[in-house]
Order: C-alpha cells, then sequence, then structure tokens
C-alpha cells in the first residue's frame, strides 16, 4: 500500500500567493456579491423583481388607495387608509426584495448545479450568506426606489415624510426579510429545489398577516395572535403611527425588534439544523 | 510538512438502500498519484463526498494535512481542489471570470495571472474571454480541471475528469496533471472507470466494491492479484462478481 518512493521524489515549489486571512475573507464575500451582480447583468428576466413587478405593485395598490380615498374625498379615516395603502407597498418591497434577493441568490447556485463547486472550496456559509445579501441590498434599493418613485410621481405620496422614524422600521423589515429567506434556504436544503416555490409563496402568507396595508385589528380573530408574533406586523404597525403623525412608536418598535431578533435566531438555528441534515443524507446528490 | 495528505480512517455511510461505504480507509501522500476504482454503485462518490466533507460519514474521520473535518473544514479546503466531469460551469459567466470567483473563493492573491497559468497549463489559454455556453463539453470539463488546479492544491481531487475529452485532450490533461504533481507536489485523487486511463496517470489503485476496498497497490500488483492481465480486467471480475452476488 505504501509509495516510499512520493517523499523524497517531491520537492513541493512555492504555490501561488495567498491573500491574508481577513482580506482573503472579505474578499469571499465581494466574490460572492459579484457572482450574484452577474447573474442580473446577464439574465435581463431577473430584473422583472426589481423593475416591474415593484412598478406593478405600487400601480395596482397605489390606484386602489386614490380609487378609495376619492370615494371619501381624500379625507377621514379613507384617505388614511389610503397612506396605509401606498406606505405599506412601499415598505412591503423593503421585506420583498431582501427576502427574494437572498432566496433566489441561493436558488441560483442549484440552478446551476454550482453548489458542490462552492462547497469544495474555503467558503464559509455565513460569508456565503453576506455576499449574496450584500448585492441584495442593490436590487433593494432598486426595488424599492421604483415603488417610491412611483408612489411620489403618480399618487403624491412621499415616504419620506414619514421621517427618521422611517430608518429603523426599513431596518427591521430588511432584517425580517432576510430571515424568512433563510428559512426558505433551510427547507430547499431539506427538500430540495422541489421547495422553490416557497421563495416566493411564503411571501403571500406573510403579507396578510403582517397587516402590511391595514391594522391587525382587521384579521379575523384567529389570526391575530399569529400576527402578533411575527416581527413584519410590529414594524408595519409602527409605520403607520408614523404616518398619523404620533410620537416616536417605541412600544411597537420593540416588539418589532424583539420579534426580529427571536426569528432571525430561529431562523439561523433553522438554516443551521438542515445544513447538517443535509449533510448527514447526502442530499448533495440532488444538486449535480 | 504534513507528508500524508488525505488520511480517511473507517468511513462508514448507510443510506436506507443499505450500506454505501462500509469501513473504508484511504490514505493518500503528498505527490502520489492514486485512482479510486469500482463498479456503479460501489461507493467511489460516497467515499470522495465524505474526504471532500460535503456528506458526513456515519462513523470514521476524515484529515486533510492534519484539519479534521468538518471543524477544519475551511483550513483544509483552502489546499484541496475538485472537479467533476459531471458538473457544468455557472452560464452567466465568461471562463475568465469562473476562474477569478473560484480564485478569491481560494484566496489567492492574484487570481487572475494564475488563472493564466492554469489555462496555459492545460493548452486553453484562448478560452479565457468566452462564456460559459460557448464551450462543448470537453472544453467545460478542461476548465472544470484548470479551476480546480489554479491555487496548486496539496490535493487535486477529480471525480470522471476524462470522461468527455478526445484522447488528445485527455493526453494533455494527464501530462498537466503530472506537471503538477512532479512540481508542485500535489497529490491526485480519481475516479474513473477508463482503465487505460488509470494506468496511465495513477501509481495506485484503490478498488472498492460494495463500499469496502477489496485491492489497493500499484496497477499491475492489483491486476497480478487478481490473476488478471490489467484492471480493465479487474474491473470486469468484480463488477461480475457484483451481479451475481
Amino acid at each position: 500500500m505504501s509509495v516510499p518512493t512520493v517523499r523524497e521524489r517531491v520537492r513541493p515549489l512555492p504555490g501561488p500567493a495567498r491573500a491574508r486571512p481577513g482580506r482573503a475573507r472579505l474578499g469571499r464575500v465581494l466574490t460572492v456579491a459579484r457572482r450574484q451582480a452577474f447573474v442580473l447583468q446577464r439574465s435581463p428576466h431577473r430584473l422583472f423583481d426589481v423593475t416591474i413587478w415593484p412598478l406593478v405593485d405600487a400601480v395596482l395598490f397605489g390606484s386602489m388607495a386614490v380609487f378609495f380615498a376619492g370615494g371619501a374625498g381624500g379625507a377621514g379615516p379613507a384617505g388614511a387608509a389610503a397612506g396605509y395603502v401606498l406606505a405599506g407597498i412601499v415598505l412591503w418591497h423593503v421585506v420583498y426584495q431582501a427576502q427574494i434577493a437572498v432566496s433566489t441568490g441561493f436558488l441560483e447556485e442549484t440552478w446551476s448545479r454550482n453548489l458542490l463547486n462552492l462547497m469544495v472550496t474555503p467558503l464559509r456559509e455565513v460569508e456565503y450568506l453576506a455576499g449574496v445579501a450584500l448585492f441584495g441590498l442593490v436590487k433593494l434599493a432598486l426595488g424599492v426606489g421604483v415603488v417610491a418613485l412611483v408612489a411620489l410621481g403618480f399618487y403624491a405620496f412621499d415616504v419620506t415624510d414619514l421621517g427618521f422614524g422611517l430608518l429603523p422600521v426599513i431596518a427591521l423589515l430588511l432584517v425580517a426579510g432576510w430571515a424568512i429567506s433563510l428559512t426558505v434556504i433551510g427547507l430547499v436544503l431539506r427538500f430540495g429545489t422541489g421547495a422553490e416555490a416557497l421563495a416566493w409563496g411564503i411571501l403571500f402568507v406573510v403579507m396578510p398577516l403582517s397587516g402590511v396595508f391595514y391594522p391587525v385589528g382587521a384579521l379575523p380573530g384567529f389570526l391575530r395572535p399569529v400576527a402578533a408574533l411575527l416581527p413584519t406586523t410590529h414594524a408595519f404597525a409602527a409605520a403607520r403611527e408614523l404616518l398619523d403623525g404620533g410620537p416616536a412608536p417605541w412600544r411597537e418598535l420593540g416588539l418589532a425588534t424583539l420579534t426580529t431578533l427571536l426569528a432571525t435566531a430561529a431562523a439561523m438555528a433553522f438554516v443551521v439544523r438542515m445544513l447538517k441534515v443535509f449533510r448527514r443524507r447526502g442530499y448533495i446528490s440532488r444538486h449535480v | 510538512m504534513h507528508h500524508v495528505v488525505l488520511d480517511a480512517r473507517g468511513l462508514v455511510k448507510r443510506y436506507r438502500r443499505g450500506r454505501a461505504v462500509d469501513g473504508v480507509d484511504l490514505t493518500v501522500r503528498r505527490g502520489e498519484r492514486v485512482a479510486l476504482l469500482g463498479p456503479n454503485g460501489a461507493g467511489k462518490t460516497t467515499t470522495l463526498m465524505m474526504c471532500l466533507g460535503v456528506v458526513e460519514p456515519d462513523a470514521g474521520t476524515v484529515e486533510i494535512l492534519g484539519h479534521r473535518l468538518p471543524r477544519g473544514r475551511v483550513a483544509a479546503m483552502a489546499q484541496v481542489g475538485f472537479a467533476a466531469g459531471y458538473l457544468p460551469l455557472p452560464e452567466r459567466l465568461r471562463v475568465r471570470e469562473y476562474l477569478r470567483m473560484f480564485g478569491r473563493l481560494y484566496g489567492l492573491a492574484e487570481p487572475d495571472w494564475a488563472a493564466a497559468a492554469g489555462l496555459e497549463r492545460f493548452g486553453v489559454a484562448h478560452l479565457g474571454a468566452a462564456m460559459g455556453t460557448e464551450l462543448s463539453s470537453g472544453q467545460k470539463t478542461l476548465v472544470g480541471i484548470v479551476k480546480a488546479t489554479m491555487h496548486e492544491p496539496a490535493l487535486v481531487v477529480l471525480d470522471e475528469p476524462t470522461a468527455s475529452l478526445d484522447p488528445d485532450v485527455a493526453q494533455r490533461v494527464r501530462a498537466g496533471l503530472g506537471a503538477l504533481s512532479a512540481g508542485r507536489g500535489s497529490a491526485l485523487l480519481i475516479t474513473s472507470h477508463n482503465m487505460v486511463e488509470v494506468e496511465r496517470i495513477a501509481e495506485r489503485v484503490v478498488f472498492l466494491s460494495a463500499g469496502r476496498v477489496v485491492a489497493d497497490g500499484a496497477p499491475e500488483e492489483v491486476a497480478a492479484r487478481f490473476g488478471r492481465e490489467d484492471l480493465e480486467e479487474v474491473f470486469l471480475h468484480l463488477a461480475e462478481e457484483r451481479s451475481a452476488g
């Protein structure tokens, strides 16, 4: 079995220079982000998520808002509701874009059968997610920018009127979107690409439960406790309080922060667990 | 310096259909060229995947250059290159971009230089600007091998590397891998169904059958042990034995 001559005959030459560890880590994150940029640049249909879909959403919900507000002369509860709908659709796209960017970023590796190639490099899972999320911020800026501009240009609704209080709301919705995407990735790791429909479908479950356009008091009674557990519910409630011109909505922001932290921790634990199952059951065979 | 590059001990993997790998020991030394052989279902790919940390063994341990998997995966993978004939190139990248991406993932300071040297080593420097979709299957395989070797790793793992290559291109691959092994001291661990190919490239073969190592040694020694002329006959003998059993 032994090959005693090998040790003697080989005198390794210095290989290509390696980057310092910190620089290598940053390089890996940026490389993943750049890879995602190439995917968007060279797949024009992927622009649908960050241009057409936000445009359609903004026109659809904006027009409904104007119709209902118009019926009431644009004032009173109907006028407020119109603001809720327009603010809701702008802010919903923070969740949507954050979630879709990371989920489809990962799915791209399964569609192009690149997962195995990535798994046999020094790329850490957290570096991969950071890279996808980093480029996801670019997509988010594009998508939310389109909705916000349409709301402003077509319906004279300026989301920045909500003031600086908007910033923590956006940050919380961003993290909530990432937490949902981790759950989707965990499900794809466990069930294969058959679960990819959840990348979009899961948002259609979260959206009505989160009270994006209305206070959750409008939901059927049995759904309200479920809604209260979602971080998005409290973030949208905080946004509505800002829109109403009230004081800083500390209570809702606090609840949103707490539930976001819990949801993120749960999503991270879930994806780590699913990755372990993926490795233990040899599910890589589904992706080669 | 570690002279043992890969040290896998007592690897066991069970799936619902039974034991895919059943107590495999596999050691690969620096600069060694080893072929992992066996009929379909013998456990070659599962063994490779466990050695690469992609599949978790039910029992046994894997160390690469002293880094125990899975804890030492990141340090270990910096010294490993992997390519498989069945893996495509991502469609939306040029060859140069694909290699730069993996060069950065491997932590190279100058990935473009390493990519150019790698393309040159395997005689495909002209492919740098091509899109993945423009390449033939053989060219894709070659680019995959460039990707696996551009960081001149201590261990190059190739799963069916020359399956889609013309004989002259396969010869170029063997020459490139041989140069890497002799010059840099990279160990090679390959699987192949082409026994002629294996006899040309490997100095040691490990035969698996039903998830167990049934032979380990120089190609001619293994053939002699089974009373056969060459590895092809050993392979056929093991395949017949498996279908009969």
